[in-house]
């Protein structure tokens, strides 16, 4: 099948199998269903993917779906989390362990609106229309809103609310972002076809207004910004990765939060193109991402929720993506590089997270002290995703971590530099406080529980993850480098250097 | 023309001061209505000289939209909810009527300030457009129950809505379509949550969903 044909497939594929669930009258079909259609998307994506490395961008109708390296590799980051949350979510939803299985009526909540998120992140990633990304962005708010409270409680509800409140005014600040965006070309003469085409708008960005794109730049970083749950537009997330089940915690943490970096993304060569390559709006990013660092590692060390406290760390993650973004050229390599391990280590951890709460019945870690006795396989998940997370050596998360510090040095941003780093080890010494008693301390109060054993499916889920970490952070295949290298050229625009020359530097 | 199309901000202005003064929630819901139907005119009128069955088109289901089934399906939530009035603002009325003139100054420099192309005898429009955006804001942040916050919600659509119609000549369709579509699932989703909401806490006022901190 050609190419083209392919990204429609994709498209639809998610949507069958979102229909097809909420029809189905048993549970474990609609869990069935659900990962039959992530695996077979995921298959064409995969082909999708491929295809767009090999050839070169690919567009289809006339232009509005348009797949470039860039969004190849957020295409791939986003099949692989959600392969590895649909198996989970067959762990989790239709184990032996679960006390409060799905009613019939959940499921087909879950499993439909699971599948309809799929569809709305797939459509911003090959969206070559601003206008029709955004509407992707707020179509993938409203799907999720409800996946929080799939299992209704009163907590669950307050998260929701916050959640589509908040989310909804953000989402509406970007749609004025768009708006000024699409204004600041009326020099162009553009037809209403071309208006808001991202190659357009791309190759004339020099003719654009340049007040009106820094405006516009404002509103959209600060209306993605609240979705991707920059600081301090945060204050959903933590209640939201809190008080949903922990396979859409997972998917929360793991991608959705990058679909809303992904459009910010976009908007950065257009932007710095418009005004002149100062990089007024590189800067403005820095600023972003040293605030989310440090208010993320402030809260971290105050945490006791388990999931609270990985909230947290998502928002300095977030914050470190954002300045590597801001910091160009080898920040911004290092910036998606980031992003990937990121989404592997914060989808493990949710896991693990996830199955601990399941085991002792609460996400409190002072009662969950020796979860590595408990259940050996999610325990040793838990402390290993927290080891990677603050950036213990090995781990891929040290490397990008490392890249980013580079860039920095290689940029002279020092004060920049001096804030990360702080609130790294701020980050790392409160996460080290928490990890170390979850995982050995001695077990809370006079009950003494079996240890319970992982299931094959359960002891793949801690593995692969873990296995790829540590590979990434050893050794950067090929193909993913030249990706990510294509992927920063996009980002970076036509005029920066192609960053294929330090490909020495990034091999330890 | 241009009698009528300032006509339609000045009532566009009022309709903002209205929702912002008045306690009843179905008065709100009322006034949202008809600042869409108002903006349904504008369009029409702004395009009239590139009149099209595209325009009249878009223009029509906006209006159907925004007048009709927003306004119906949260006064059904209203309804279910049983909610008549906003008790206690977090902003008095006499308040947040003053805060609208002062919301209005910062409207017409902002207006001034942006160096945005717009047809002659037009200019009053985006001033206009940023204090309904303002207004609906304000609504998000000082008023208690959930309801009222839809309608902010609503009234600040409504001004982005009345900002690309002035700013933006020509949004393709299939666009226009999917933020209209995203609209009537933004506010049908509230609504659920309404319900659910009041379902199990047996109200709907926001400030007292507070229990998960820090």
């Amino acid at each position: 099948m050609k190419t083209e044909t392919l990204l429609w497939v994709m498209l639809l594929i998610p949507i069958a199998a979102s229909l097809a669930c909420a029809a189905l009258p048993r549970p474990r079909a609609v869990l069935g269903v659900l990962c039959a259609g992530v695996f077979t998307a995921t298959a064409t994506g995969a082909v999708v993917i491929h295809d767009v490395l090999g050839t070169g961008p690919v567009s289809s109708a006339t232009g509005w779906l348009y797949v470039d390296a860039l969004s190849a590799f957020n295409l791939a980051v986003m099949f692989l989390i959600f392969c590895l949350s649909s198996a989970y979510s067959w762990v989790y939803f239709g184990g032996p362990a679960n006390d409060v299985p799905l009613t019939p009526r959940q499921a087909r909540v879950f499993g439909g609106l699971w599948c309809g998120a799929l569809a709305a992140m797939t459509l911003v990633l090959v969206s070559g229309n601003l206008g029709i990304m955004w509407v992707g962005i707020e179509a993938t708010t409203l799907l999720t809103a409800f996946l929080i409270c799939v299992q209704r409680s009163r907590a669950a509800l307050e998260a929701t609310w916050k959640y589509i409140l908040i989310c909804s005014v953000g989402v509406a600040f970007a749609f004025m972002g768009t708006l000024l965006a699409a204004a600041s070309a009326h020099q162009l003469q553009l037809s209403s076809h071309d208006t808001l085409l991202w190659t357009v708008l791309r190759d004339n960005a020099a003719g654009l207004d340049p007040v009106l794109m820094k405006a516009a730049f404002i509103f959209l970083l600060v209306g993605y910004g609240t979705k991707a749950g920059l600081a301090p537009m945060h204050t959903w997330l933590p209640d939201a990765y809190s008080q949903a089940p922990s396979p859409v915690s997972a998917l929360f943490s793991g991608f959705i939060v990058n679909t809303a970096l992904y459009c910010i993304m976009r908007y950065l060569p257009i932007t710095e193109a418009a005004t002149g390559g100062t990089g007024w709006c590189l800067s403005l990013l820095r600023l972003f991402g040293l605030v989310s660092i440090v208010v993320g590692a402030a809260f971290i060390a105050f945490q006791h929720d388990l999931k609270r406290f990985l909230a947290y760390c998502s928002v300095e993650h977030l914050g470190i993506i954002a300045l590597g973004l801001g910091l160009g050229g080898l920040g911004t390599f290092a910036a998606l590089f980031h992003t990937l391990n990121h989404s592997l280590c914060k989808t493990l951890s949710f896991f693990a997270a996830g199955r601990l709460g399941q085991v002792f019945g609460t996400h409190d870690m002072d009662k969950m002290r020796g979860a590595y006795r408990v259940a050996p396989a999610w325990g040793t998940a838990v402390f290993a995703s927290i080891l990677a997370l603050i950036g213990v050596a090995p781990f891929a998360l040290f490397m990008s971590e490392f890249l980013i510090v580079k860039a920095a040095l290689e940029r002279g941003a020092i004060a920049a530099l001096v804030i990360f780093l702080a609130g790294a080890c701020v980050a790392f010494v409160g996460s080290l406080g928490h990890a170390l008693p979850l995982a050995w301390g001695n077990p809370d109060g006079e009950t003494v529980r079996e240890p319970v054993r992982a299931t094959f499916l359960e002891a793949c889920l801690v593995f692969l993850p873990l296995a790829t970490l540590l590979c990434l952070g050893l050794w950067l295949p090929a193909p993913l480098e030249t990706i990510l290298c294509e992927a920063a050229d996009v980002i970076n625009g036509a005029a920066a250097p192609t960053l294929a020359h330090f490909s020495a530097g990034v091999a330890p | 023309m241009e009698n009528l199309v300032e006509a339609i901000l000045v009532g566009l202005l009022i309709s903002d001061m209205t929702v912002l003064a008045s306690s009843r929630v179905a008065g709100c819901i009322r006034v949202t209505a008809m600042q869409g139907l108002l903006l349904g005119v504008l369009t029409l009128l702004l395009q009239a000289e590139a009149m099209s069955l595209r325009v009249v088109l878009m223009a029509g289901i906006g209006m159907l939209l925004k007048g009709g089934v927003f306004p119906y399906l949260l006064a059904r939530a209203g309804k279910e909810a049983g909610v008549q009035r906003e008790v206690e603002p977090f902003v008095g009325y006499i308040g947040s009527v003053l805060l609208a003139v002062a919301m209005l100054v910062v409207a017409v420099w902002l207006g001034t300030r942006l160096p945005l192309q717009v047809h002659a005898g037009q200019t009053l429009v985006v001033p206009a457009a940023f204090m309904t955006m303002f207004t609906g804001l304000f609504l998000i942040v000082a008023r208690r129950k959930a309801l009222t916050q839809v309608v902010g919600f609503l009234v600040f659509e409504n001004g982005i809505y009345a900002f690309g119609v002035a700013t933006v000549g020509e949004v393709p369709a299939l666009v226009e379509l999917g933020v209209l579509l995203d609209a009537f699932v933004a506010v049908f989703v509230m609504g659920i949550a309404i319900y659910h909401i009041n379902r199990e806490f047996d109200h709907i006022d926001t400030d007292q969903l507070s229990s998960l901190k820090g």
